[in-house]
């Protein structure tokens, strides 16, 4: 007797039979002869399962990997899947809440959590990043062979375009249009240039593409440089990303190697080069200017806009720069349309946003959810709610230069437009959730000290404004505030929003603001009664003002 | 042409103008203080932020281009708020105190804004922290605690000097300038041009010289040329009670604008000859007072029976003098064999006579800001003529390369690109070579007859000392360069041989440094006005025959001990000189007379520009114009001086263009 290796399973009953059972293994029989796996792989009927939702029901063993329902037109796909790439064939696969347990074995839904949509990190955390074949076996490099080989570039943009992909670093700028303001530039020499310079305090989503999923950035990238012209990249990365340097430097290697990059791409006679180029700890360095001032081996200080970078960028060259997020989405919407796209979050800000949850929740990490999800949403059902004792007070969304929002503010739909609408910023997705026992004052303290030390020192406003504003809120949260200062920080705080260069300097007054806005009475107490409602800031014996 | 309305102004300004130099031209002022026109401008300060309809947000005027039809609001409340508090900012960033800084009164640009935006104090406190105060170097002082980061001391030592000593350190609050990697800055590369304190807008780069010598109001503004070498900078004089306070680069100036090196802003300060104040003459072997007209009686009497006799007298003056008297000088002696110039034409003679074959063949300074490619042979452009040699090292971070051939130390070598060392005297040999190399390998620009390029390269190589690898990289890094230049000075002028000269300018025609566009070659003269002597036949080398009486017109220039030696053995020696020197000490007569700032006079620089010179002061009582002194003598001497300088260096080809 041969032995066989494996087993599809089909149910065969009446109400199977009803819904085309029969002719789904009649299909299946033809898949298996076109794949050459007749002599591997067994069908056999399967009867009476207790479960009538998901008929016709089909399970392959050993890998008791139940599917249903599965229709005749499906079986191709679920054969040239399962059977002979050796993968799950997800699309098919049951739903968990449906099967009674009679099945042993179970794969989850994709991804980690339910309704957790995974585009930007489909691929993180489940292949090898230092082999290029994995990457390639999960459609790797599929995007841009369509894109050389099918689609003009103009196609391209307008693909991007259509898709409403908007700026994942921050700003939420719609990056179809970026793209087309670079095609359009003059010139015959522009650079595509990814900005992974990831410094916001405790963003680390882009880290974990770049660690696990590094070749989908230089996919993005190859795209980006047919679309707009451009044969050259650079990837500018934070310097105290080793790993992801390493990582990437290989996969740049391998890519080349493969020739994913380099010269005559998919033998069309594109060609694209990527350079690394890493930064040495400066934060003012993730906005683009300054980061292309960087590359250029001057002081990484922003320079004056206008002109922008799409007309005048690294080298005074046309240059597009996106996020790494951003670029993430880039080949999937190639390879499944715009309208695809569109499918998941909001009709103004359609995708999915990669957030980092931190804070006084039972879960902290790194979720990927659709855009207009809300705070509450993500606290109680991704996050698993707050810890024992916790009750929610506000919460940074953006990274240092997000919102803080209070608790009353929790179910506004986190997308661009809807945050703009209540005065708030998204930013880059880092999610910091306090509670009762969080002091404003204390964390604007922090955010200010962060500020200062980061600042570039060009312009006045940014330099001397959040040194001096540190000082004040410092002393407030050592109760020797004064309530002038309050108004000398709004001050501070406005002359900061109207006359810094760059965005720093500009957003540095957010949590200023959003302190005096939210939480007055709080920050009133530190000054006139001397104490700290949440029991956080050590107060310094009373000072007389005279 | 673009369309802006500021202020309800409508006006027209060119592309790429940008909104501050628009309300400029349109007679508005927008308070600004790190913009400075002859930098590039930077939008560090912040003070001259302007709303822009349409544009959420003030934005920094210095830096926002001109768009067509842009409407422009400098004065309103919000902005005059603004402008108020980053003042307040800037007092409360560091250690302003008015009362006792130098410049406090009217010459502090932040002061005068304050002053102008009523800011009288801040409601945020003061720095606290002190800054130590550098006084290393020795012309000025470097105060941080005055300092408000405007950058423009980093610019200038880039932008106009390309020295790119002074940089920021560190970054946000701790920002800090410093020079080079943060030493002290009399230990540090800068090279003293000044070009920082020039521009400095507070009290944080003082010269120390001129510190608490009344405010510039109150001074006296003088234009004139500096004389120290033959580059021709306009400066700038600020002088009081006959005296000079400061020399500062002209920004009007065509050939420096406003740039200056250590020699033209601070020899004349550092002037420590002493002056000779009365006329002398030697009795009984000791130098006594008498009046001027003793002495020029006594130096006609001697001087006219040897009038145009044979080894009668040999006369030769500094070329550091004014056209006119220079052309007096040789008509006074015309009838002589010997009338020469202190450098015996040693810059200029060989550029000249090539100059006579071929035409005018050099081109002007101005080339060099665009070169791609700059060769300097035998000239050391960061010791002598610096300005000639800030033109371009100001362009090497875009580009610009350098090769420097010199058989000596050459200041520059640390610069440059490729540097060559050949062996003295190799250079006919080096530059047949790099043409050799540039026509065997067919890189050259246009044709050139080279029979044998082979055996010229071997000689080259065996000639100079310098490796076939070296010589070939240099040939083809120039061959391939777009805009080269060639820049050539005393090294290949010394050597007074025309044919080196006509060498040197066909590898420059091979190259494409000269052509139909553009003339890339140029020398490094020496004097002030090495070129008008030349011009006027004043350059042969004299060789004392046993002649009777030597008169040396020398003005306020230094002479050197060799000269000495070889003037002194005369039996009558006059010396019309400023200063005591040895020579004057050897003379027989001594007729003292005007230093540069005492006359005014014509002079022509490297390039050809015809240029005046402004008397600032009156001489001391009994001293006495060069000039003058000269047309007394030919008066005594029954000689006319006919000539009029304009007319008399028309007499020879010129090298480089005159305008």
């Amino acid at each position: 007797m041969q032995t066989k290796r494996a087993m599809i399973l089909v149910s065969n009953d009446p109400e199977s039979v009803r819904l085309g059972a029969n002719e789904l293994i009649q299909h299946l029989t033809e898949a298996l002869i076109a794949y050459d796996l007749q002599d591997e792989v067994e069908i056999s009927p399967l009867s009476n399962v207790g479960v009538s939702n998901i008929l016709p029901l089909v399970a392959v063993y050993p890998e008791a990997t139940v599917y249903g329902p599965v229709k005749a037109e499906d079986a191709r796909f679920l054969v040239e899947e399962h059977l002979y790439k050796g993968r799950i064939a997800n699309d098919l696969l049951a739903p968990p809440k449906h099967l009674s347990g009679n099945i042993g074995w179970l794969r989850a839904h994709k991804g980690y959590n339910p309704a957790e949509q995974r585009i930007v990190l489909e691929r993180a955390g489940r292949i090898d990043p230092e082999n290029i074949e994995e990457f390639i076996a999960e459609n790797g490099y599929q995007a841009l062979g369509k894109a050389l080989t099918e689609t003009t570039p103009e196609q391209v943009i307008e693909t991007i375009e259509k898709s409403g992909l908007q700026g994942r670093g921050g700003a939420g700028f719609p990056t179809g249009r970026k793209w087309k303001f670079v095609r359009m530039a003059k010139g015959e020499k522009k650079y595509i240039i990814c900005n992974a310079d990831e410094s916001e305090p405790g963003t680390f989503k882009d880290r974990i593409v770049l660690e696990g999923d590094p070749h989908t950035i230089l996919e993005a990238m190859a795209i980006a440089g047919y679309a707009l012209g451009a044969d050259e990249g650079y990837i500018y990365i934070r310097g105290e990303y080793g790993l992801a340097y390493r990582r990437l430097q290989h996969a740049i290697e391998q890519a080349e190697e493969y020739g994913f990059l380099g010269k005559d791409i998919f033998e069309t006679g594109f060609n694209f080069h990527i350079h690394l180029h890493t930064g040495a700890g400066a934060y003012v360095c993730g906005e683009e200017t300054a980061l292309i001032e960087s590359i250029e081996g001057k002081r990484g200080e922003p320079r004056a806009r206008p002109p922008y970078p799409v007309t005048h960028g690294l080298w005074n060259k046309p240059t597009l720069v996106n996020n790494v997020e951003t670029l993430a989405n880039i080949p999937a919407i190639i390879r499944n349309g715009a309208e695809w796209y569109r499918s998941f979050g909001t009709p103004s800000s359609p995708g999915t946003k990669v957030y980092t949850i931190m804070g006084n929740v039972n879960f902290t990490g790194v979720i990927e959810v659709p855009m207009g999800i809300t705070l509450r949403e993500v606290i109680n059902i991704y996050a698993k709610g707050m810890k024992p004792g916790s009750i929610l007070r506000m919460a940074q969304t953006g990274g240092s230069s997000g919102s803080i929002i209070p608790a009353s503010l929790q179910d506004t739909p986190m997308d661009f437009e809807s945050f703009r609408k209540a005065g708030v910023s998204l930013g880059s997705g880092a999610l910091l959730i306090c509670d009762q026992n969080t002091c404003i004052v204390d964390l604007v303290k922090v955010l200010l000290q962060f500020f200062r030390f980061e600042s570039c020192g060009k312009c006045t406003p940014c330099r001397v404004g959040t040194q001096r504003a540190y000082e004040i809120v410092a002393r407030i949260s050592q109760g020797q505030g004064r309530l002038e200062d309050l108004d000398t920080l709004i001050s501070l705080g406005q002359e900061m929003e109207r006359a810094a260069n760059c965005g720093l300097g500009q957003t540095a007054a957010v949590p200023i603001r959003d302190m005096l806005k939210h939480f007055r009475t709080e920050t009133e107490a530190h000054i006139l009664l001397g104490s700290c409602p949440a029991g956080k800031c050590e107060m310094l014996p009373e000072v007389e003002h005279v | 042409m673009l369309q802006i309305t500021i202020n309800g102004k409508q006006i027209e300004v060119p592309e790429g103008t940008t909104v501050l130099r628009a309300a400029e031209k349109a007679g508005i002022n927008i308070p600004r203080l790190c913009d400075h026109k002859e930098l590039t401008p930077y939008g560090g300060c912040r003070l001259c932020i302007v709303e822009v309809q349409g544009v959420r947000v003030p934005m920094a005027s210095c830096t926002l281009p001109v768009s067509n039809g842009m409407v422009v609001n400098t004065e309103t409340e919000a902005l005059k708020k603004s402008r108020k508090f980053i003042l307040s900012m800037l007092f409360s960033e560091r250690n302003h105190f008015c009362p006792f800084c130098q410049v406090s009164g009217g010459d502090c640009e932040l002061q005068n804004a304050a002053y102008h935006e009523e800011m009288t104090h801040w409601p945020i406190q003061p720095g606290w922290n002190n800054f130590v105060v550098d006084t290393s170097h020795p012309y000025f002082v470097l105060d941080n605690n005055r300092c408000i980061l405007c950058r423009r001391c980093v610019r200038a030592c880039a932008e106009m000097a390309g020295n790119f000593t002074l940089s920021v350190a560190e970054r946000g609050a701790k920002s800090l300038v410093v020079a080079d990697t943060d030493v002290p800055l009399g230990e540090s590369t800068c090279i003293k041009c000044g070009s920082c304190v020039q521009v400095c807008p507070t009290g944080a780069i003082i010269d120390k010289t001129s510190a608490y010598q009344m405010h510039d109001k109150d001074l006296t503004e003088v234009k004139s040329i500096c004389t120290g070498c033959s580059v021709g900078c306009s400066i700038k004089l600020m002088v009081r009670d006959n005296r000079i306070i400061r020399i500062e680069g002209g920004w009007h100036g065509s050939v420096n604008h406003g740039v200056l090196c250590e020699h033209g802003r601070y020899d004349p300060m550092n002037e420590s000859r002493k002056r000779i104040t009365t006329p002398l003459m030697k009795k009984d072997g000791k130098l006594e007072p008498v009046s001027w007209n003793e002495a020029l009686k006594a130096v006609a009497d001697q001087l006219r029976p040897l009038s145009g006799q044979k080894d009668g007298i040999a006369a030769i003056v500094s070329t550091k003098l004014p056209a006119e008297t220079l052309t007096a000088f040789k008509d006074l002696f015309a009838h002589n064999e010997i009338v020469t110039t202190t450098e015996e034409g040693m810059p200029t003679a060989s550029v000249t006579k090539f100059a006579e074959k071929q035409g005018s063949f050099e081109g002007k300074l101005d080339v060099l800001s665009n070169a791609d490619t700059v060769l300097c042979i035998g000239v050391d452009a960061g010791r002598t003529h610096m300005v000639a040699g800030f033109m371009f090292k100001r362009n090497m971070p875009k580009g610009t390369r350098l090769i420097n051939i010199d058989p000596e130390e050459n200041e520059l070598n640390d610069l440059a690109n490729l540097y060559l060392k050949p062996k003295a005297g190799s250079d006919l040999a080096l530059i047949l070579g790099l043409q050799a190399v540039i026509v065997k390998e067919g890189l050259g620009r246009s044709p050139l007859a080279l029979p044998d390029t082979d055996s010229l390269i071997q000689k080259a190589v065996e000639e100079t000392g310098i490796s076939r690898d070296q010589l070939t990289q240099t040939a083809r890094v120039l061959a391939n360069s777009i805009t080269p230049v060639i820049l050539f000075g005393k090294g290949i002028t010394a050597q007074r041989d025309e044919n080196l000269v006509e060498e040197l300018y066909n590898l420059a025609v091979l190259v494409g440094a000269v052509d139909s566009e553009r003339l890339g070659l140029l020398s490094l003269k020496g004097e002030a006005n090495s070129l008008t002597a030349t011009l006027l036949g004043l350059d042969q080398i004299f060789e004392l025959n046993g002649h009777k009486a030597v008169f040396v017109a020398l003005g306020d220039d230094y002479v050197s001990r060799s000269f000495v030696e070889r003037v002194s053995k005369v039996s009558y020696l006059v010396v019309q000189a400023s200063y005591e020197s040895k020579l004057t000490a050897q003379a027989d007569v001594v007729l003292p007379v005007t230093v540069w700032s005492e006359q005014e006079g014509h002079y022509i620089n490297l390039d050809g520009r015809v240029q005046k010179t402004q008397k600032v002061f009156s001489a001391p009582e009994n001293v006495r114009d060069n000039l003058a002194v000269l047309n007394e003598l030919a008066t005594r001497m029954n000689i006319s001086l006919e000539s009029n300088w304009k007319q008399a260096i028309l007499a020879r080809k010129s090298s480089v263009a005159l305008n």
